[in-house]
């Protein structure tokens, strides 16, 4: 019993002494990067892609667009679309996904950031600091990799199947297609200056910048786009039969 | 008489500007007519939160067979206007102004909805 309390007294001792001596705790080491982590949203009808006209599309390119019929906008054709993510529900591709009105989440770790989309719950993966892959698998999203420029993550990215459109209108690509994002913040909210590069589409690169403002409600609420739904509206609203049986 | 129940509370009337509702995933002019909003005063039918957009079936004469059916935007978008899957229910009397199908078509794109308890609710 004693002895224990000689050893409770000792160890208040020594902490009355360490309390004493002790030096202010160091501040916190400065993050080596801003964090871009976060609920992003971009505002309806807020930027976008250039006009048409704008882009410098090869002649093969533009007799592909001008064959397009998008769903919505100038040569809208919704009835009869050639909207690959209307006519089979598929994926957006990059950077399609992210023109919804839609939120993205953006989760920075130290080797990876990842871009989380509400719509479809879709995402990519942008590894950081690791070289680009020479010859990756054709993806949806495409093979990422960044890197930091002081406070912007700097994002090259090749390896795109072709058969997405690059926004509604039906801008086409290759395979060929490379990206170079310059993501940063500008007051709260988050840039996306895209550097677009494809030989096969475009006569020279281009830019184009996206903006999204913080989405104070990170609740990110399901949207899963199926082709069942797709043509269960069209026979509801168009009086369109389903060329597939759907989902009752 | 079901038309006496419930009566139609407005008629149609041409707007200048077309909707702010969120088609991301069609153009509306191919479809409906945005340069006129109808409201009526209607019995819901069906309210289904699916994808592309929600559903709204309603019945103007107060039935519980859907006579107009009414797209609204997407879950998440209309969610951020403060509509939930549980907004109104089959049998809820409300006022709805929409935008008509082209060419006589029962259809129609909801603009806004105010409920049986008052809240208006913007699409």
């Amino acid at each position: 019993m004693i002895r224990r309390l000689i050893a409770l007294a000792t160890a208040a001792a020594l902490t009355a002494a360490a309390a004493g001596c002790s030096k202010p705790a160091a501040a916190p080491a400065a993050a080596a990067h801003p964090d871009l982590s976060g609920s992003w949203v971009r505002p309806l009808g807020e930027g976008g892609l250039p006009p048409a006209n704008k882009i410098p599309l090869t002649p093969r390119a533009a007799a592909k667009m001008k064959a397009e019929r998008p769903a919505a906008g100038e040569n809208q054709d919704f009835a009869n679309t050639t909207d690959p993510s209307l006519k089979y529900a598929d994926p957006n591709g990059y950077p399609r996904i992210s023109m919804h009105p839609m939120r993205f989440k953006l989760i920075q770790t130290n080797d990876y950031v990842y871009q989380l989309w509400e719509y479809n719950q879709n995402w990519r993966q942008i590894a950081l600091n690791v070289p680009q892959d020479p010859d990756p698998a054709l993806t949806w999203y495409g093979n990422a990799v960044g890197k930091w420029e002081g406070d912007t993550l700097v994002v090259d990215s090749i390896g795109y199947k072709d058969s997405t459109w690059l926004d509604s209108r039906g801008l086409p690509h290759t395979q060929d297609l490379h990206l170079v994002e310059r993501i940063h913040k500008v007051g709260e909210n988050l840039v996306f200056d895209i550097t677009f590069e494809d030989p096969g589409a475009f006569t020279k690169p281009w830019t184009a910048q996206l903006t999204y403002r913080p989405s104070p409600d990170g609740t990110m609420t399901e949207t899963i786009y199926t082709i069942s739904d797709e043509l269960r509206f069209r026979e509801r609203f168009l009086q369109q039969k389903p060329t597939i049986p759907i989902r009752r | 008489m079901r038309s006496n129940v419930l009566s139609i509370v407005a008629a149609t009337v041409v707007v200048l500007l077309a909707s702010t509702s969120a088609l991301a995933h069609h153009g509306a002019a191919s479809i409906y007519d945005m340069s006129k909003e109808t409201t009526i005063k209607a019995t819901v039918t069906e309210y289904v939160w699916t994808n592309p957009h929600v559903e709204l079936g309603i019945s103007p004469s107060g039935g519980t067979t859907t006579e107009l059916l009414l797209e609204l935007g997407s879950p998440p978008n209309i969610r951020n206007r403060g509509w939930t899957s549980r907004t109104v229910k089959a049998g809820d009397v409300v006022t709805v102004t929409f935008h008509p199908g082209l060419r006589g078509a029962k259809i129609g794109v909801v603009v806004k909805l105010i409920t049986a308890d008052g809240k208006e609710l913007h699409a």
